[in-house]
């Protein structure tokens, strides 16, 4: 969708880029314009005045020649008086930076591992040419085909969903988008068990196939929250200490009074749904996380812990 | 009124300005040239508020990837010792410098991969700087997956900066072991590898990965320049990490049925083997797994995890 507003450095940009391209493909409709550059014509119309209002007043000169009759009837063109300027600079370190790490981040996707167009753009940008590492969707890649087939389609699927406890389940759900998060594809969805959006990762689901019916009116009008953890029920708050490097584990539950000391370690509490599967977040860090209460959410760890390392005694039913 | 009117909008200031230098002689321009040129200017009340506009305006063309020069030379007078010009290098494209549909495509995607974040900005107006280099539309339809990128760490944003303007940083760094000390590097790249954030720098004359998670301290931006950094430089350590990667190999039994097993991709078997940069960051992603998960090889890594759970045992005792 076309951007209503652009600040002075953006309009500046876009200036910059109209006179390149008029420059090098002749007169063009605002209309045009607007399409290509992803902004309304009263934006690019905006754009054009900037070039037109070039005045050097002290030699009464102008750098460029702009139709501005034209210009009213939405089209335009222009050309050179004094100005030598007839493309934009190459991009800022930091526009540079900004893409070279997006097709970075798109070079470690799956879909992409073989992509030679991308190869062949990361080299162009500078942002290398190989991917360090990929993260392979493994088991899941005909799931995530089939899901993003929904997506596309807008038909409801079946799910075989293993949960964070490892519990197995078959869900219907509405796909609505997938995104692809820190190093994992996630399903956000209509969830028919929940009755609400949902999200699912893609590693979790064994297996997806279509329903044959359309998603539903409910997924339809749902808005799809920002953060994927989503709403927790039945939650219980865990008061956490965490050093620097584990910190991040903040962000992965709605968080409360996070406080972050001068050490770069962080404080606060959790709103947890599981304690199960606060024990395996916890863990993760081995030992760079401190539950400090309740005391149910300690044992949790320690018995999560005590599993891991091949004590047969904890009970397979916890929850 | 009619002043108001007529007055010089920000945008068209940068522009007149961009185009007065672009014009200037090979002497370039003196300050007074300049404000004699430009409107805004003209208009300014005093000469303190003209110095600070200039001063504003030459940090922005900087910013956005013009390169200002300063001729300094006692041979001009007095009050010209200083002049400015625009480097040509910074408008010259490599020659034969094109983009296919696909290429732009790939380029939205990456762009719109920042979302909200941090550099979402400078991604759309390059991709708009780019978008006219000629009227290539976009090949197809963008991708069914949304790709959206977290720079969540406090140190990303004066990374970014200090990349922008070639500046030595310094922060304090902790690495895995617990070993903390106080680096001053140059900043180089930041890279998105294995689900993290890491700063390609130069420290003293190496070139080094540094992961913004391990930085535990505000990154300060000093005013000295950083090192002088060539491309192929970068390249090699690149090409090097890949290489690292290619040889740090784990394998790993994963129980059959179980997330893990889905999730590494065991298939009938029950043995994995995979790749990794980081053996404290794959540590941290097989202790998840807990019991669903033992490590073979290297011993290393399996004596981390272990290591890693008594550690945890031992603090909620």
């Amino acid at each position: 969708m076309p951007k209503q507003e652009i600040d002075a450095e953006g309009l500046f940009n876009l200036s910059l880029s109209i006179v390149g391209l008029v420059l090098k493909d002749g007169p063009m409709l605002t209309s045009e314009l607007a399409r290509h550059f992803g902004f309304s014509e009263k934006t690019i119309t905006k754009a054009v005045l900037t070039i037109a209002n070039s005045e050097d007043v002290g030699r009464y000169e102008t750098h460029f020649y702009v139709d501005e009759e034209l210009l009213s009837e939405g089209e335009v063109d222009f050309s050179t008086a004094r100005s030598s300027l007839d493309r934009p600079p190459l991009l800022s370190k930091r526009q540079t930076t900004a893409l070279a790490a997006g097709l970075d981040y798109l070079a470690a996707m799956p879909q992409f591992l073989e992509n030679t167009d991308l190869k062949e753009v990361r080299e162009i940008i500078g942002s290398g040419s190989a991917p360090i590492t990929s993260y392979q969707p493994v088991g899941s890649e005909s799931v995530l085909l089939e899901i993003q087939r929904s997506v596309d389609s807008r038909m409801q699927i079946s799910a075989e969903y293993v949960n964070q406890l490892g519990v197995k389940s078959v869900r219907t759900i509405d796909p609505l988008r997938v995104e692809f998060i820190g190093k994992r594809h996630y399903l956000r969805g209509w969830c028919h068990t929940n009755l609400e959006v949902r999200s699912f990762r893609i590693d979790r689901i064994i297996s997806a196939k279509t329903t044959g019916g359309p998603i539903s009116e409910e997924a339809l009008a749902a808005d799809i929250p920002v953060e994927v953890f989503g709403a927790v029920s039945d939650e219980l708050i865990v008061e956490i200490q965490a050093s620097s490097e584990a910190s991040e584990i903040f962000w992965n539950f709605p968080a409360l009074d996070v406080k972050k000391a001068a050490d770069g370690s962080s404080s606060g509490k959790i709103r947890v749904g599981n304690l199960q599967a606060l024990g395996r977040h916890v863990c993760r860090y081995g030992g760079e996380v401190l539950v400090l209460g309740p005391p149910e959410a300690r044992e949790a760890v320690t018995a999560f812990a005590r599993k891991a390392l091949g004590d047969q005694s904890i009970a397979e039913n916890e929850d | 009124m009619a002043a108001e009117v007529n007055k010089q909008r920000p945008a068209e200031r940068l522009f007149t300005l961009t185009c007065c230098l672009m014009a200037a002689p090979v002497i370039g321009l003196s300050k007074n040239d300049i404000y004699a040129s430009i409107s805004s200017y003209l208009d300014q009340e005093s000469d303190f508020a003209r110095n600070k506009m200039f001063e504003r305006d030459k940090k922005s063309l900087r910013e956005m990837g013009v390169q200002l020069e300063v001729i300094e030379s006692s041979s001009f007078e007095e009050t010209d010792t200083s002049r400015y010009r625009i480097s040509k290098d910074s408008f010259a494209w490599p020659s034969g410098f094109q983009l296919t549909g696909e290429h732009l495509r790939l380029l939205e995607l990456a762009a719109k991969a920042w979302n909200s974040q941090v550099l979402a900005k400078p991604a759309q107006s390059g991709l708009i700087r780019l978008r006219s280099l000629g009227l290539v539309e976009a090949s197809r339809e963008l991708s069914l997956v949304t790709p959206r990128l977290l720079a969540r760490h406090a140190s990303f944003a004066p990374l970014a900066d200090a990349i922008d303007a070639g500046k030595l940083v310094t922060f304090s760094y902790r690495k895995p072991d617990g070993a903390t000390s106080i680096r001053e590097v140059t900043p180089l790249k930041l890279r998105f590898i294995e689900g993290q954030w890491v700063l390609l720098a130069k420290q003293v004359d190496q070139i080094k990965n540094f992961m913004l998670r391990r930085i535990i301290s505000k990154v300060e931006i000093s005013e000295l320049d950083g090192k002088i950094t060539r491309q192929d430089e970068v390249n090699l350590v690149e090409e090097e990490l890949v290489t690292f990667v290619s040889n740090n190999r784990a394998r790993l039994i994963v129980t059959k049925g179980t997330e893990a097993w889905w999730h590494f991709g065991a298939k009938e078997e029950q043995e994995v083997v995979i790749h990794f940069m980081d053996e404290a960051l794959l540590a941290e992603d097989l202790m998840e797994y807990g019991a669903d998960i033992s490590v073979l090889e290297p011993l290393s890594l399996r004596l981390r995890v272990e290591n890693g759970l008594n550690r945890v045992l031992e603090s909620h005792a």
